[in-house]
């Protein structure tokens, strides 16, 4: 899986939790999740519980702590799937 | 038991310097606060409520070192000052200086200025930035748990903000509280329901002359999940408590 299936598929899960939904049209790598998505911070581990779900794979809470932006994401997913 | 690994040496000698400090002003401020409530507010507690909550927190204190973590519902900004007047006397806080629990207050509300930033500091407070860098967060949590690992009590309000609906929110629990409790093996739970009789609503302040009742329960949540899953389950177990306690209080009224 590329990177840009990983980002397409996470951009599907954060649609739901996203509350700019302009900023969701030209979201990148560099998107902040919670300053330029404006994702509740709440809500954050249920996106991260839908990664586990979606890429079957399990991350723990110290992972968490790295996923600021859309890339973060993609980086932590694209390790655990290999 | 781990006093927070993940703590630099200079952050924990930071948090050790605030607490000696915090602690020689005591006398003053562990005196002022309940007299300003009493007669500056005019807020009281129900006073056999007040007896037993004092009771039983002195005892779970008492009756073993693990961790204790207390959990409070979340209705005004007012809330820590309030439940820490409701479940310890000034005497009592005196002899055991650890049972002044420590808060983590909303950054952006009291450590905006001064003369808040000096009192968040002689209040036992980290100052939290919820929604901020999760590597700021992270750190935060880590203060928390080098606290709760050294028998200091720490206040937190597992809903992660005040109640816009007035009502305890299971589903709302703050999973990082889950995740505090899952990394501290035999971490204990007090959970505190404390509410106005005019608090019909979250707000700023309690009304003048509020009257308050409180509520302890001690619970020891555990999860056979694993990850993100047990700590949210976890924080569940704990707000699902405050919700039940929530229920006895109407139920009594």
């Amino acid at each position: 899986m590329n990177a840009k299936e990983i980002q397409d598929r996470v951009l599907k899960i954060l649609t739901p939790y996203v509350k700019d939904e302009k900023a969701l049209a030209s979201a990148g790598p560099g998107t902040n999740i919670l300053e330029d998505l404006k994702v509740n911070s709440a809500r954050l581990v249920d996106v991260v519980l839908a990664f586990e779900d979606e890429f079957d794979i399990e991350i723990a809470d110290e992972d968490v702590d790295s996923v600021n932006t859309i890339g973060d994401c993609v980086t932590l997913i694209a390790q655990k799937v290999t | 038991m781990s006093e927070g690994p993940g703590l630099p040496r200079r952050e924990r000698v930071a948090l050790l310097v605030q607490l000696g400090v915090s602690r020689l002003l005591s006398p003053l401020w562990l005196t002022l606060t309940p007299l300003l409530m009493r007669f500056g507010f005019g807020w009281r507690v129900d006073a056999e409520e007040r007896a037993v909550a004092v009771r039983e927190y002195r005892r779970v204190r008492g009756e073993s070192s693990a961790p204790l973590l207390l959990c409070a519902n979340h209705l005004t900004m007012f809330d820590s000052f309030v439940i820490g007047w409701a479940i310890g006397s000034p005497g009592g806080y005196l002899r055991d200086f650890g049972a002044v629990p420590w808060n983590t207050p909303e950054e952006v509300h009291f450590a905006s200025t001064w003369w808040k930033r000096i009192l968040v500091y002689l209040y036992k407070c980290v100052p939290l930035k919820r929604g901020g860098d999760r590597a700021q967060v992270a750190k935060t949590l880590d203060k928390v748990r080098f606290l709760l690992a050294r028998g200091e009590t720490v206040l937190v309000f597992p809903e992660g903000g005040r109640s816009r609906t007035a009502r305890v929110e299971v589903d709302s629990a703050a999973y990082g509280v889950g995740r505090l409790v899952t990394s501290l093996p035999g971490c204990r739970v007090l959970c505190v329901y404390l509410r106005g009789e005019g608090q019909g609503s979250w707000s700023d302040l309690p009304r003048r002359g509020e009257r308050f009742h409180v509520a302890v329960a001690l619970i020891e949540p555990k999860s056979d999940k694993r990850g993100l899953r047990a700590s949210l389950d976890v924080a569940r177990q704990i707000t699902a408590q405050l919700a039940e306690m929530e229920h006895s209080y109407f139920d009594g009224r």
